[in-house]
């Protein structure tokens, strides 16, 4: 199975430094598509089919947690996977994520922590894993 | 206190730049400060129990290695200067995401500003200054000596500190 996967960051370094780590995972990527806030990535979502989002929460037009509210309202993005990198510290905010259904990696992380992540989240076993 | 958010600064700093970069750093308290002219500076601002600004200076010369390393670039890959600005914003806006809460305690929350570049002049810390003219006192800074080049760190807090934060 391959994951198509949509980053969300408004830091083009930052969106880049996550597809270096997908790619180091060895997860089986799929379509990687980009956007630079939360609305991008809705209408992103709305062009392309997607298995995972990964997401930040400070961006400037539609920050992440207004973008996860969003998807979770609609039927066709209610039950895609959610994992949110982001700095935030506060356990108040982490736990409302949590709520939200979304899975959290702090900034810096490493590879294996992403992978990790996301296969507890996507339910993948070690069978799923690429050879890229 | 002074001291323990000093060693939160440095600790933070050190971390960030080399997990996030991969660029290790090491602590020279005693140099003088970036030379002006060849340096960019970013800062951000945040609200929350205390509000305050992190301002973060890079010498030019770091810039190339930093962001190729952050980018995954090879080493005979340029970058560009949109590329190394938008590296040194993501680097202050992690190190300040991580630094605010190692200081005033995981349950606060902070509200934080998108990340600016600041255009470089000799007056970068003037938007600090106190209302009688006099440059406001830092409340802390970390100076760091890279690889290639140097890196400063002043995080400005707009009055005082609570005496929980620590």
């Amino acid at each position: 199975m391959a994951i198509n996967v949509l980053i969300v960051d408004d830091s083009g370094v930052m969106r880049a430094m996550i597809l270096k780590s997908l790619h180091m995972s060895g997860l089986p990527l799929g379509d990687v598509h980009q956007a630079a806030n939360g609305q991008e990535g809705l209408d992103a979502l709305n062009q392309h089919w997607t298995d995972l989002v990964i997401v930040d929460i400070n961006m400037p037009v539609m920050n992440g947690e207004e973008m996860i509210d969003r998807m979770r309202q609609s039927n066709e993005t209610k039950d895609i996977p959610i994992v949110v990198i982001s700095t935030e510290g506060s356990k108040t905010r982490l736990e409302k994520l949590k709520q939200k259904g979304a899975a959290f990696i702090h900034k810096p992380f490493s590879p294996e922590t992403i992978r990790d992540t996301i296969r507890n989240v996507m339910k993948l076993g070690g069978d799923d894993e690429g050879t890229n | 206190m002074k001291e323990q958010i000093k060693d939160t600064l440095y600790s933070v700093a050190e971390e960030v730049l080399e997990k996030l970069a991969f660029i290790f750093s090491f602590p020279e308290d005693e140099r003088d400060q970036i030379d002006f002219d060849s340096a960019v500076a970013a800062r951000v601002s945040f609200i929350g129990p205390f509000k305050g600004t992190l301002v973060m200076i890079v010498s030019t010369q770091a810039l190339p290695e930093l962001t190729g390393n952050m980018l995954g670039l090879e080493n005979n890959e340029e970058t560009t200067t949109e590329q190394q600005y938008d590296a040194v914003k993501e680097l202050i806006n992690v190190i300040c995401g991580n630094l605010l809460p190692s200081i005033a305690g995981k349950e606060t929350v902070f509200n934080v500003d998108p990340p600016e570049i600041v255009k470089y002049t000799d007056d970068v810390l003037k938007p600090f200054s106190a209302e009688n003219g006099k440059p406001a006192e830092p409340a802390s800074v970390a100076r760091l000596d890279l690889d290639e080049g140097e890196c400063d760190l002043f995080l400005f807090v707009d009055g005082q500190l609570p005496e929980s934060a620590d």
